[in-house]
């Protein structure tokens, strides 16, 4: 049996499925996937991605795990260097050779990482796909935009190229670009910035992915234009029933546009919850750091911002220890002497820390250091002057 | 858009800097110029922070060069302390730039990279000397130490730093000549939203501690209403509304003033989510919109709006301008 075959029958098959829907809860979520054909669309089991350097290993990814559901968009939220893209990029198997990767990856059951070493073409650009942060990278500046999706069109659906080019002319329309006859001619470099990321979104559902990956696709562009691509993912999200991963910096774009979110440091998953309940009641110290440092607009003018002390640690050899410690306010003892568990307290919210904030223990552990000066670690609790390595 | 027009300047004796009706464009070839910015007015004043707040291509770094003359201008003036700097050449303005002095946006790229920190930051020291007319190694530790690097590491080249310290050294280095006005273009933008708050709570403080007047660019409207007093909101070359910052949030009246507000991810609470639905692409600065140059894309828009430019105007009865023919006048909104 060919790929192509394969992949379409895999798809009829999950569509048959129950879809993810709005509104159910996590924990029903969970019951549900007892049933065979009701399991997630992409299951990630302790995922580790390590790049050899000549001063050591860097543990890039360290142990990342998460279930996504058919439909279900899940925002991964994190500074740079905290595993995010990478994460990304290791589903997509568009890392470098180099690259030693640990862990399992599970599209419909089906080993990802398997199939990249079988060299499945018809995999990446057909069931998963992803759209980058620059448009203008990643668009070939000496090729017409409608010839750039038909490409994808001919290679994976064996469409003539009239066809793909009607197709892609379609395809524009459908992610709001005026005059898409006319557009299909054009270059690149004849296309705002906004244009152009539409013109990449396009590509990326020209052959109706159930999964799309989106890493960071509005940093590059203005507010009101990041606005109008957020709004478009979103409907083609429900009218295709896609899943999508959304890979960004800013928790405002998270908080709106996910169902679920998982923050990311230092090449671990911190905190994974359905998106209200991690802004309601955010558990982890480093993300209600994250949120308190960042100025809000409804704060008055000159307010004073709380940043986070101290700096990212050095993920080459990094120690068996809570990564945040060094610089969280909530640090114990206990917290550098071995990886906090990654738990919850009820539901599907969990986080990896022993002295979560909103908890009586984290109460207490931050009286405790605020009475010292200083927490575990020796981060001045009041020093929040950027400290030299 | 439009906004021509002084009806914003305060009286002389309070702004120690001043632009007035400046106009800057550049060629684009086949005669055809780009009008970056097309008449506009503001002024500082001393001890205040004035945010300039706009998209891509709105022409608010082509403002900030300009005043210090990092790129021609056409015409208008610029003036500090009662000079004017549009008019100064040579030996004149080299004098005066030490008082007004820049931070970038890029911390890495605008630091020299075959030089170390410690004669990155003193350079300026050395031209001009400090104002004893001596500088010496003390003064850069110092500086070096007010701005959080350890002045143990001035031997350093900037490929050794983070973004953050980089910008932390660029910081110090503006501030080596003891400056009047400081001009931050994007200063945050580079950086990690963790490391964005050590810097704008470090500027906060050398500005107190410095006594510094602030020019602060950025495109982000949270950041700029949290470090400024003042706000513009420019669109196309031209003032839309200038105001009191949280006024200016808490009642903004131009329809692109308020298309921002709403196109954030987490929006303000004063405007409705819809007024961010703005239609249509950018025009080009080459052949801007007549009239008012938001009119291809505003949702208020009429005939009168096509054909000819607002002026800034008073809104209300505080220190709150705005360039439009229909602004949008509501009640204060209930406290939340």
């Amino acid at each position: 049996m060919n790929d192509r075959l394969m992949d379409a029958q895999i798809r009829e098959g999950a569509s048959r499925g129950d879809r993810y829907r709005e509104g159910a809860s996590r924990a029903d979520r969970g019951r549900e996937g007892a049933g065979r054909g009701d399991r997630p669309l992409l299951e990630v089991h302790d995922l580790r991605v390590r790049f050899p350097t000549p001063a050591g290993a860097v543990r890039a990814v360290d142990g990342v795990s998460f279930d996504l559901w058919p439909g279900q968009a899940l925002g991964i939220v994190g500074e740079s260097g905290s595993g995010k893209s990478v994460t990304a990029r290791t589903l997509m198997n568009l890392l470098p050779r180099t690259a030693r990767v640990d862990g399992d990856v599970l599209y419909e059951g089906r080993d990802v990482r398997a199939l990249a070493a079988a060299g499945a073409k018809h995999f990446w650009g057909v069931e998963m796909t992803m759209v980058f942060q620059d448009p203008m990278t990643s668009l070939n500046p000496v090729k017409k935009v409608g010839e750039q999706i038909a490409e994808a069109l001919r290679y994976h659906l064996g469409q003539s190229r009239g066809e793909a080019l009607a197709e892609a002319a379609d395809l524009l329309g459908q992610v709001g670009i005026p005059e898409p006859a006319r557009r299909v001619g054009q270059y690149p470099h004849e296309l705002s910035g906004g244009l152009r990321q539409r013109v990449v979104i396009a590509m990326a559902l020209a052959c109706r992915p159930r999964l799309l990956i989106a890493d960071e696709p509005t940093t590059a562009v203005d507010v009101t234009v990041q606005k109008h691509l957020l709004d478009l993912l979103d409907r083609l999200r429900a009218e295709r029933e896609m899943a999508m991963i959304l890979i960004t910096h800013d928790l405002g774009v998270a908080k709106g546009r996910t169902d679920d979110v998982a923050v990311m440091y230092a090449g671990r998953i911190v905190e994974l919850a359905d998106t209200v309940s991690l802004f309601a009641d955010m558990r982890h110290p480093y993300t209600e750091a994250l949120l308190r440092s960042i100025p809000r607009i409804d704060d008055p003018s000159g307010h004073r911002l709380d940043p986070i002390g101290g700096r990212p640690p050095d993920l080459i050899d990094p120690p068996r220890r809570c990564s945040f410690a060094d610089r969280c306010r909530y640090a114990q003892r206990d917290c550098l002497e071995a990886v906090p568990e990654f738990a919850g307290l009820e539901g599907l919210h969990r986080f990896s820390c022993n002295h979560p904030a909103g908890t009586e223990r984290g109460r207490a552990a931050l009286a405790a250091n605020q009475a010292a000066g200083r927490n575990a670690a020796g981060l001045s609790m009041t020093e929040t002057r950027e400290e030299i390595r | 858009m439009a906004g021509s027009g002084r009806a914003q300047l305060r009286d002389g004796a309070e702004a120690l800097l001043r632009v007035e009706d400046l106009v800057a464009e550049f060629p684009a070839g086949r005669k055809q110029v780009v009008h970056a910015v097309s008449s506009v007015s503001f002024d500082v004043a001393e001890g205040e922070t004035l945010g300039i707040v706009g998209e891509s291509g709105c022409g608010k770094s082509t403002v900030a060069r300009s005043i210090i003359r990092l790129n021609p201008i056409r015409s208008g003036r610029v003036v500090y302390r009662g000079q004017n700097l549009a008019e100064l050449e040579g030996e004149a303005l080299r004098r005066v730039r030490p008082n007004l002095q820049m931070i970038f946006q890029d911390p890495i790229s605008s630091l020299n990279p075959r030089r170390r920190v410690r004669d990155v930051i003193g350079e300026g020291l050395a031209v001009w000397g400090d104002d004893r007319g001596t500088w010496s190694r003390d003064r850069i530790d110092e500086l070096m130490a007010a701005v959080g690097v350890d002045p143990r590491f001035g031997g350093r080249y900037p490929h050794q730093f983070s973004g953050g310290q980089c910008q932390r050294i660029g910081i110090a280095r503006a501030l080596a000549l003891d400056p009047e006005v400081l001009i931050c273009d994007e200063p945050v933008s580079a950086l990690d939203v963790s490391i964005q708050a050590q810097i704008l709570n470090l500027l906060q403080d050398m500005k107190c501690r410095y006594g510094l007047t602030v020019l602060f660019i950025s495109h982000d409207l949270a950041v700029v209403k949290n470090v400024s007093d003042r706000i513009v909101v420019m669109y196309l070359g031209k003032v839309c509304e200038i105001g009191a910052a949280d006024e200016l949030y808490e009642r903004p009246v131009h329809p692109y003033t308020r298309a921002l507000l709403a196109s954030i991810p987490d929006p303000a609470a004063t405007v409705d989510v819809s007024e961010g639905d703005i239609g249509g692409e950018l025009p080009s600065p080459v052949n801007p919109p007549e009239g008012c140059r938001f009119h291809t894309r505003c949702p208020r828009a009429t005939e009168l709006c096509r054909q000819t430019e607002p002026s800034m105007a008073r809104v209300g009865d505080g220190d709150h301008f705005a360039a439009c023919h229909h602004p949008v006048l509501v009640a204060a909104p209930a406290p939340r």
